[in-house]
Formats: structure tokens, sequence, C-alpha cells
């Protein structure tokens, strides 16, 4: 798997840099430090941005309050060093927390000038404070002590930074590869799949910036005591465009890209003087044309080139803990299957929905009974998705109950509802698009609650050894779809009909007890129809209770045990498709006018 | 360690295959190598013309110096380096002037960009000549640190004499920015408001790139006061007194060396710079046939009228090359500031006489704007 | 009372300014669906066109000010057709594109003008008008004079003019508007213009009031466009209002702590934004999860 093996590149790179210092004067090891600083902070905002999806332009903000923390723990109040440093990361890490909960309600642009608001804010409690020096900043911050080792010596400091690099680089990595970063990417791509996948979306945004604080954070206080001087416009808007330039030009998903975004900028920031103007041209001129002849960056470019010469890239294993097939595909997380203590899967008791003083759905109750194919049918426009997003925690209803296994679920959340085993798919695909196949599948499959991140800190190698578990669980989901060889692709890229099977896929990989299908047989052809209904009696042979909404009389009939019909947001018939079919009101509201369609739609 | 000179930490990996290139890094020994000095200043932004001003001033002395044959036989190397008034970015300048063994540095013409740099320099044993002026750099403890002209300590003793015992002006308010230099003006000049008795109407900060001040002045404004003491780097005194202006604001202008340049009374506009009153050692042109003889040399070569900043640069670095003929053989830095503390020297701007602080200049004079011209009192 | 007058008649005359540069940014949002941080950077360039042809070539103001109006509406054009590819792209890159590009137009304005930036006269005398213990200065007046007069036209052109309602008919719906013949492309650029156009407006307006210098826009801009955000994103009117009570905010934040009006400001911009996501007229997008 591609988490637990490194290519040679990562040895020999870090071996270079091992020796670098050796090749610089005494101002091109200081540039070098300031790069690996700055490599640390451009990984943290490629976190943030790139993975979670969250416009953070309080970065630079962040880098300055880790710096400013411990210049001002050490010098006003003579810490020392190493004490004030976690306390410095800290409060970057509160910072981060506090500027991060406006994503709870705002997203992209806006949160994108809320957050540069507050960034606008900091500096200004920086330039005018007294306790931050003002426009002077703090001069004499005290180095960090280190016996043996004088680390005001710029070419010891960079061996610090390297070390303190490698373990935040071996972390990032970790998390981009694992489930952390899958799940932040999910939450980037969709944001409502994602929660319907069991995502806590408030929390996850809420991590994205804690983890962009964190790193921020480290990298401020090295920075503080290694340069030994802070002033506000280190911490300004150029940098903030500085450090969203390495992501860009780097790459917006791939740890390496920021790294080596970060090293082209700062080492043509400083090594080029003389140049400024000129060198702030080609800068913005080099940011235009990435964005839009290479939107994915330096890494995308890497990856396209990989693919053109398929280079024979060998790849190290790197030791894992309890390797090899050995060890059995064990549940990962002892998953939450709700027995049913009922005989009734899914009440709703009159449900009502308004948008805007338009009525969506008015007094609609239904009930399913454990293990049914239930159809929900009505024409378009008859509040059959709200009801979908209603049960399914998308959307909260105006008045009436959700009841699941017989208790209590109105008004949850899409996260909630998915751990409380309600699983779907949606009208128009909502996949992970940028996901591949398997990660699509693993987002849905991984069933740990968000505090077993703590893992990433506490006992970074169980984390590989879940995640291949996990993996395994995946491809046997994937083999029963027959998806397994493109389970490396990229969603995106498979044709329609399989998409719609990955996405069952991965409403299954939860281990639903209710299942909702909204049009399932949407767009396939009739062999395909054909599989759906076989795969639809599987999952209800395996004790899942199906919901489906679909168009398509035919296969409604020859499926669903008992359907209910919708019109205008109300409940207008329900009971066995025969029933149904020679309901009056059904025929005259319904029927009448989808015939035409239903006969064009039948084999 | 093995240091090879510029190689560019991109270039690493290549380097690694390729193998060793570049050249060893001079010791900036050699009998004829030329003597490395760095002018580390502000050529961007709002204060650039305190960078070309002290550019300007330097860079005569350098070549009347070279004309005359160098420092005995070798020629004065002058790098110029821009920190765009970014304290961080003086930090890395300092830093490269280290690495490249500059003999010595002048700069930078901000205070606090000045105070970042001074633990560097102080470090490497490099000594460092500014045109800032704040008090706070000759209290670093640094014996490296040296001021080419005065502190604001004498500036504002000077002009609140002036202002309080001559004028007897008490009604006063105050207006600084928080950098270094502001935060020096706003000390100096409340103790010695302090010492006479004077209290301020109102005594209000602001920050170094803030363009916009109405709140501030509509504070001040309601203190009705007679004077207004304005601390604050060239540019941003003259949007201060426009503004001010604008708001009804009739007091009299008051303040140190940035209110004696062309870039106040340009921002400022005349009409609303006249009757400014402020301190500088270097009031006119045609003080003496010696600023005579600089106002020449300098029109000669830059085209345009010399300035209190160019004259100090000029003062400053003058001293320095009369160190460095005195101890031709070593310019180390402790030879070097040895050197500098043992001379007396006449200059444009009057006696200098460095003490153990840096501090050469112990005297000042009050000059008016009159016609658009900065005349004595 | 007089203080919360005199505090309010700022607030305005500076959120006057903030609603120009908020309806360049709302303009171009609501036709092409792009969030242009260049656009703080044209601001800047309208700036120095109106100073170069009201110092340099010594027009007067309001001939230099249609100067500047051409040039920036020249050069939202050609900013249209390079960004044109972002329309379509993810946030990230439209945002970095924008900026990129921003930086760009600020090394050519460093190139042409220097870095030193110009303190430039008022083009009216500006005297201050004492009316029952209150302060107005005559370039306050003039300020929002002018500001009404470019939101009239505006206005003006957007309902009574052919090019207008076709502009309009792109913003509600591309699709159908391209069925009736509308050229979207066309309608793209012209908005790029008009936005541009009245960024140039902003600047000239605000040069005499602060100093112009090439690194000027950053704090306008981002004033402007939470001034949009805060009336809600894409829509006219609240461009407008969002600017006033954006100048409001600011003035009165600054009152006791002036030196903390920027941390106060954005403060309660951020609180103000969690309360009503979508801004005071909203722009309605669903995101609950």
């Amino acid at each position: 798997m591609r988490v637990a093996r490194v290519g040679p590149g990562a040895p020999l790179l870090l071996l270079a840099l091992l020796v670098l210092p050796v090749f610089l004067d005494l101002y091109t090891a200081h540039v070098a430090v300031l790069i690996l600083l700055f490599v640390i902070v451009a990984i943290g905002l490629s976190l943030v941005m790139g993975f979670g999806g969250q416009v953070n332009l309080a970065q630079a903000a962040f880098f300055g309050t880790g710096a400013y923390a411990s210049a001002i723990l050490t010098t006003a109040y003579g810490w020392n060093p190493w004490l004030a440093a976690p306390v410095a990361v800290l409060a970057t890490c509160l910072m981060a927390l506090v500027v991060g909960l406006p994503a709870l309600r705002v997203q992209s642009h806006y949160l994108g000038i809320v957050s540069l608001g507050l960034a606008v804010a900091v500096a200004n409690l920086l330039t005018n404070a007294g306790f931050t020096g003002g426009a002077s900043g703090i001069s004499k911050i005290p180095p960090l002590p280190f016996p043996g080792v004088d680390l005001t010596d710029d070419y010891n400091d960079y061996y610090l930074v390297l070390a303190v690099l490698v373990v935040l680089v071996a972390l990032a990595r970790l998390i981009a590869g694992t489930t952390l970063g899958r799940r932040l990417k999910a939450m980037r791509d969709d944001t409502v799949a994602a929660a319907a996948s069991g995502i806590e979306i408030p929390y996850y945004r809420l991590l994205a910036f804690l983890l962009g604080g964190l790193f921020a954070g480290v990298a401020g206080v090295l920075y503080a005591h290694l340069v030994r001087y802070v002033s506000p416009d280190t911490f300004g808007l150029d940098t903030m465009f500085l450090l969203l330039a390495m992501v860009i030009i780097g790459g917006q998903d791939s740890i390496w890209g920021a790294a080596v975004g970060a090293a082209l900028l700062i080492a043509a920031r400083n090594l080029l003087a003389g140049l400024e103007t000129y060198q702030q041209l080609a800068y913005g001129a080099l940011i235009v044309a990435t964005v839009v002849f290479a939107p994915r960056g330096l890494a995308g470019l890497a990856a396209a080139a990989r693919r053109r010469l398929a280079w024979p890239w060998p790849s190290l294993p790197i030791p894992v803990p309890s390797r090899g097939s050995a060890v059995p595909a064990a549940p990962d997380p002892p998953t939450p299957f709700p027995t049913p203590a009922s005989a009734v899967a899914l009440r709703v008791e009159e449900v009502s929905k308004r948008f805007r003083g338009l009525t969506a759905l008015s007094q609609v109750s239904l009930e399913v009974p454990v293990g049914e194919i239930h159809g929900i049918i009505g024409p378009n426009g008859s509040g059959k998705t709200t009801l979908f997003n209603v049960i399914s925690g998308v959307d909260r209803p105006g008045g009436g109950r959700v009841r699941l296994h017989g208790r209590d679920v109105t008004g949850r959340r899409a996260y909630q509802m998915s751990r409380l085993g309600v699983a779907r798919t949606f009208q128009n695909l909502r996949l992970f698009h940028r996901l591949t196949v398997l990660e699509n599948v693993m987002v849905a499959l991984d069933r740990d609650p968000a505090r077993a991140h703590l893992r990433y800190l506490v006992a970074p190698w169980t984390v590989l050894a879940r995640e291949r578990r996990r993996r395994e669980r995946a491809l046997g989901l994937l083999a029963e779809f027959r998806l397994e060889e493109v389970a490396d692709e990229p969603a995106a890229s498979l044709p329609y009909g399989r998409q719609r099977q990955v996405e069952i896929a991965r409403a299954l990989a939860g281990r639903p007890s209710l299942l909702l299908l909204d049009e399932p047989a949407a767009g396939l052809n009739a062999a395909e129809q054909e599989e759906l209904k076989a795969v639809v009696r599987r999952i209800r042979e395996a004790g899942v209770t199906v919901v489906v909404i679909e168009h398509n009389m035919g296969l409604v009939m020859s499926l669903c045990e008992r359907l209910t019909v919708l019109a205008h947001g109300r409940v207008i018939a329900s009971g066995t498709p025969a029933e149904v079919a020679g309901d009056a009101r059904v025929i005259e509201a319904y029927l009448g006018r989808e015939a035409r369609d239903r006969e064009a739609a039948r084999p | 360690m093995l240091r090879l000179e510029r190689l560019g930490a991109l270039a690493a990996t290549v380097l690694l295959v390729a193998g060793c290139g570049g050249q060893l890094a001079g010791t900036g020994g050699g009998a004829n190598a030329p003597i490395r000095v760095d002018l580390i200043g502000t050529f961007s932004g709002q204060n650039a013309d305190l960078g070309n001003w002290a550019w300007n001033g330097v860079k005569l002395a350098v070549d009347q110096a070279n004309a005359r044959g160098g420092i005995d036989g070798r020629k004065i190397q002058l790098e110029r380096l821009d920190d765009q008034g970014q304290p961080t970015v003086g930090t890395d300048l300092a830093k490269r002037a280290v690495s490249d063994h500059a003999v010595l540095v002048y700069g930078s013409d901000l205070s606090t960009v000045t105070l970042a740099m001074i633990p560097i320099l102080t470090a490497a044993r490099i000594p460092e000549i500014t045109s800032g002026q704040a008090p706070a750099i000759l209290q670093q403890g640094s014996s490296y640190i040296f001021l080419d002209s005065t502190t604001s300590a004498v500036f504002d003793q000077t002009l609140a004499d002036y202002l309080v015992e001559k004028r007897h002006l008490t009604s006063i308010a105050m207006i600084t920015n928080n950098d270094a230099y502001g935060k020096g003006e706003h000390d100096s000049f409340l103790a010695e408001l302090t010492r006479l008795g004077v209290r301020p109407t109102i005594d209000k900060v602001v920050t170094p790139d803030q363009t916009d001040f109405t709140s501030v002045l509509t504070e001040i404004r309601a203190t009705d006061p007679g004077v207004l003491f304005i601390g604050a780097e060239e540019v941003e005194t003259g949007l201060i007194a426009k503004q001010a202006r604008s708001l009804g604001i009739t007091a009299t202008f008051a303040g140190g060396a940035p209110m004696g340049t062309p870039t106040y009374i340009q921002t400022a506009g005349l009409a609303v710079a006249e009757g400014t009153i402020m301190t500088s050692p270097y009031l006119s042109n045609d003080a003496n046939a010696k600023t005579r003889a600089f106002a020449a040399a300098y029109r000669k070569a830059y085209g345009q009228e010399p300035e209190l900043h160019g004259a100090k640069a000029y003062d400053g670095m003058s001293v320095f090359i009369q160190a460095m003929r005195r101890t031709p053989t070593d310019l180390s830095g402790p030879r070097l500031i040895a050197a500098v503390r043992s001379i007396d020297y006449d200059g444009l701007l009057g006696h200098f006489k460095f003490d153990e602080q840096g501090l050469g200049l112990h005297a000042t004079q009050v000059g008016v704007i009159k016609d658009g011209k900065v005349v004595p009192v | 009372m007089t203080w919360v007058l005199q505090t309010a008649i700022g607030g305005l005359s500076t959120g006057a300014v903030y609603a120009l540069v908020a309806m360049g940014f709302s303009i171009v949002y609501r036709t092409m669906g792009l969030v242009n941080f260049a656009h703080a950077d044209v601001v800047m360039i309208g700036a120095y066109v109106t100073v170069t042809f009201f110092l340099g070539a010594r027009l007067p103001f309001g001939l230099s000010l249609l100067a500047a109006i051409l040039v920036t509406g020249a050069l939202g054009v050609a900013m249209e057709r390079v960004l044109r590819p972002l329309e379509s792209r993810d946030l990230n890159l439209m945002l970095i594109g924008t900026i990129g590009f921003g930086i760009v137009l600020e090394s050519v304005a460093i190139l042409i003008w220097g870095s030193f930036g110009t303190a430039v006269p008022t083009p009216i005398p500006n005297l201050p008008l004492r009316v029952g213990g209150l302060v107005v200065t005559t370039y306050q007046l003039l300020i929002l004079a002018v500001a009404a007069v470019v939101t009239a036209l505006l206005f003006w052109f957007l309902d009574r003019t052919k090019l207008g309602t076709a502009m309009q008919a792109v913003a509600m719906d591309r699709i159908a508007a391209t069925a009736m013949g509308v050229d979207v492309a066309a309608s793209n650029a012209l908005a790029f213009a008009i936005g541009s156009g009245m960024a140039a407006v902003a600047g000239a307006l605000v040069g005499p009031l602060l100093y112009v210098s090439p690194g000027m826009g950053a704090s306008i801009g981002i004033k402007g466009f939470a001034a949009a955000i805060l009336g809600g994103f894409g829509s006219i009117p609240g461009a407008i209002v969002g600017g006033l009570v954006f100048g409001l905010i600011e003035a009165f934040s600054s009152g006791p702590l002036s030196a903390y009006s920027d941390l106060i400001t954005f403060v309660v911009f951020a609180l103000a934004m969690s309360v009503r996501q979508t801004g005071i007229f909203g722009e309605r997008t669903v995101d609950r999860a």
C-alpha cells in the first residue's frame, strides 16, 4: 500500500539535506533555515486548505502567534524556552480554533474573508499592543538552550529544524495517506456525502484548522528562538500570500508539493537580492500561470510526467507491525450494527418541511418493517428526495418525528444518522471525486470516532496497521461489486454506471441497518438494471432494510414489496405494488402523467 | 566546516551529484582586495527617500576617498542592500553582511531596522553606523553601534526648551508612531515637557504604516492645542500635518529632523508645512565653507539639493574613513571601533567625538519653515 | 450625541468608498462567479492614473478621473481575458490566481511610478464646514456626491439600457441568456470593465485623503470585499449597504481605542457573518452537514 512504502527518493533527499550545509556560507545557511521553517508552515496550510478544503487565510497569523507567544513568555516572563515552546504551540492551536469557529457557519469565500479579516485583526494587535513591542517587535529572544550545542549558530539551527521537519513531514504524510487525511479530503470534495458517510463535519473543520495551527505554531516557536527577533512585518499579508503561492505552486493536496513550493519561493526571495521588483513581477506571473495552466501545481506536473515516463520507481516497504496475510481481516472497530429492537425499521410520523414558504412535505407518514424493500414513487417535485434528506439528517424537519428502530432520531445531523446505521445514495451521484474508488469506500467503512485520531500523536504505528485491515475489507467489498480492478482509479474517471455501483458500495461499507437509494437505476441500461435488482435483493438478504426512490416503474413493481406514493408533498397512497397500481388517486395524480414515460422505460 | 561561496540551497541535490563547485570564500584579507562596506538602507516603500539620501551621502564620501587612493591603496567597495523598511529583512541582510565579511555596515535608516540588526552585527564584531536616532539604539550595550547624528533625547531637549522657555507655548498635543523612532521621540519629548512642568493636552500613538489619522486627529482637535508635536518618519509626519489642517486643527506643527526634509514639505503641502518648527543639526547648505563644498559636490554628483540625511551619512562615513586610515593594516572590528573613538572630527553637522555608547554629536539647532524653506530661527 | 453624529459622518464618507469597491467585487461575482482579489490593486492603479493626469499632466481632477476610469476599464477587459480560465475552477485557485494577478499589477505600478508613493492635494479646497457643532469637510461632501452619482449611473445602466439588462440576464441565468442571444463573454468583459472603473473612482477619491502608493490597495480591498460579503455577495444594493455599514462599524470602533480599530472591526465582522451567514441581503447557499 502507498502509505507503508517509501520510494528511494525520500532517503536520498534526506541524505542530501544532511550534507547540504557543508556547501553553504553563513547567509545561505540562514536562508536554508528559513526555508525549512516555511516548509513546515506551508505543509500546515496544505493540510487545512488542500486537504480539508477550509479557506484559511490566517496561516501567517498562526505562525506569528506561535513566534510571539514564545517570545513574550521568554523575554517578558523569563520562562525557559523549552517550557515556553509547548505553551506557545498550544496557544497557537487555540488561536487556530478560535479563527476556525466561523468555519462552522460559513465556507468558501465567506470563510476566506472572515479568516483574512481575523488575520488583519491579529496583525493589528501585534503592531499596536505594548506587550508585543509594537512596530519594533521583540528582540533579544533567548536561544533554545541545548547542552553542548550552540543554537545561535545557523548551521546547528539547520539540523535542529531539519530534525523537527522530518518528524512533521512524517506525521503529515501519515495523516495524508490514512483515515484522517481521507476524511478531510472527503469533506473537501463533498460535504453532504461526507456527513452521510458518518464524518462529523464540524469537528473536522475545526480539526483542519487545528492541524494548520499545530504546524504553524511549531514553526513559529522555532522561528522566534532561532532568528531571536520577531516583528509584525514577518507575519502579515505578504507572508500569507507567499504561503498560499507555495501551496498552489507546489500542488494543493500534496505534502511534497507544499514543501517544494516553499523551498522555491523562499530561496528566490532571499537569494535574488537587488531584483525585488522584477522578482515580484515574476512571482505574480508564475502564480497566474500555475493556476491557469497547471492547476494541480508541481505535484500534478510531476505525477503527469511520471505517468508518461513510467519510471520503474522501486518501492521499499516500511516494516509495519504484524504485516502480512496472517492477520485476519477482523472487524476493525466493533461496527455499531443496531440489533433490531423493534420490528419496524423506520417510522416517519407526520413529517413536514417547508423551504421559503414552499411546502415540500406535508404530514408525511410511512412505516417500513425490518427487512422490507420499500419503494417511494411520485412525480417530479413531489418531495421524495426531501423525504430522504429529512430521514438521513441532511435536512431538519419542520414538524413531525422520525423513528429508527423505535428510537426517536428527529433532527439528528447527517453524520449522526450515518452512525446510527442509516446509509444513502444520492440522486445526482455524490462521490468524493478526487478520491480513488477504494478511498471512497474506505471513507465510509471507517467508523472510528474522531477522538481515535489521538493515535496519530500517541501511537502512530497503530494507524498503519488499522489502515491495512481497513483496506483489505474495502477491497473485499469492491470485489463483491467487481470493482477491484478500478480500485485505484479516481472515482470521477469511471463510467456513470460504475460510479453508481461505487456509490452503493460506499453506502454499504458503513454496514447500515437502513439503506436509502435515491433513483439507483437512473442512467443504467437493462443489464445493469437487472444486476441492480440482484444486488438490492442480496443486500436485503443480509438483513438490511432498503428504501428506494425510483421512477422506473417496471423496476419498482418487481423489486419492492410495498410502495408509498407522494404527490405535492403528501402521501396519496400506500400498499403493495398491485394495490397502489389500482388506486384511483394514484392513476389520476401520477400514473396518468407518467404512463408514457413508464412505457418508454420498459425493456 | 568547509564553506563554499554562494551555492543556492535549491541546487543542493544537483550539487551532490555534480560534486563540489564554487570557490573558497574570500577572507577579506588580500593585500589589494577592496574593503567591503555594506549599506543596508530603505530603498523601497514609503521611506525610500531615506535610503537614497543615505546612499548619496555615503557614496560621495567613499568616492572621494577612493579618488584619493583609498585606504592604503585599497579601494572601498560599497554594496547597496534594500531592507524595504522591514526589520526582519534587515536581520537577513545583517547575516548576509557577516557572511560576506563586510568591514563596516552603514544602516539602517530606520531605528526599528537598526535595532533588529544590532545583535547580529555585534556578535560578529562588525561596526555599524546608523542614521537612526532612537535612544534605545544606544541602550543595547553594544560598543559596535554608532550614530551619524544625535538622539531624540538631544533633539527633543532643544525643541522643548525653545517651545516652552523661549516661545512660552505650553498647550502642546503629541502624536507619535510606535516604531523605535516614534517611541524614542515620544519618550524623550514627554520627559522634556515633564521636566519643564508642562503636561501635553493629549498624547496619541499611531502605527508606522497608518495613512488615515482621522479618528486620532478628531480627538486631538477637541483639546484645541497651540502646538502639535509629531514624532514619525517624513511621509507619515507630512500626512498627519495635512490631515490635521483639513480637520481644522490650527496648531503649529513641531518635531524632529524629518520635518526639515523636502519630503515632509511636499507631502504636507507648502501651505500646511509653513511655520513648522523643527530641530536639526543641518539647517542650511550655506552654513559654512564645509557645507558649501559638500553641497557643491553633492549637486554635481546627483543633480539635486542635499539635505540633512545626505549630510549626516557623509559625516558618518567620513569618520569611519578616517578611522580606517588610522589602522589601515588591521580593519578588524575591535581595532576600527577603537580608532573611531580616538577621532575628533569636525563635520557638516558639527563636532563629532564618539563616546562609549556610540553617540558622537551632542548638539542640534532649531529651525522653522518659511516660504517653503528651512531657516534657522 | 454630537460625537455620534460626527462619527457617523466620517463613517459614511469612508463607507461610500468601500461601497464603490464592494460594488466592483459584486458586479464581477454575480456575472461570472469570480471572486476577484486583484480588484484591490485596480483601486491602486486607478488612484495612480488619476494622480498622474492630475499632478503630472495638470488636467482638472474630473478629467483625470475620467481618464483613470478608461484606463482601468481597459485593464478590466484585459484582466477578464487572462482570468477567464479561472471562472469554473475551485475557489482556492481563483483566490490565489487573482491575488497573483494583483501582485503583477503592484509590481508594474512600482516599475512605472516607483515604490515611494505620492501625497495628493485635494482637488477642491478642503474646508471644514461647521453645521451646528458638527464638522463636515467639503471633500467629504464631494466623496459622497461622486459616489452617489456613480451609483445612480450604475443603476440606470443596469435597469434602463439594453446592455445593462443583458448583463442582468446573464447574472440571473447564463444558459437562458445565451439562448436569447446575449454574448456572455462580452457581458463578462463589460462587468469587469465597469467594476474596474468603479475601483478607479474609489482609488481617485481616497488618494487625496490618504497616500497613493503601490501597497495602498490591500487595506481598502480587504475592507471593500468584506463590505460586499457583509451586504450579501453579488447584490448591488447589498454592496452599498454593506459598504456604508462597514464604514460605520469602523468609525465607531475607532472611537475609544483608535489603535485597535481594525481588530474590533474584523472581530465584529466575523461575528456578524457567523450570525447571518450570507450577509444582510443574502446569497443563499445550503450548507448543512
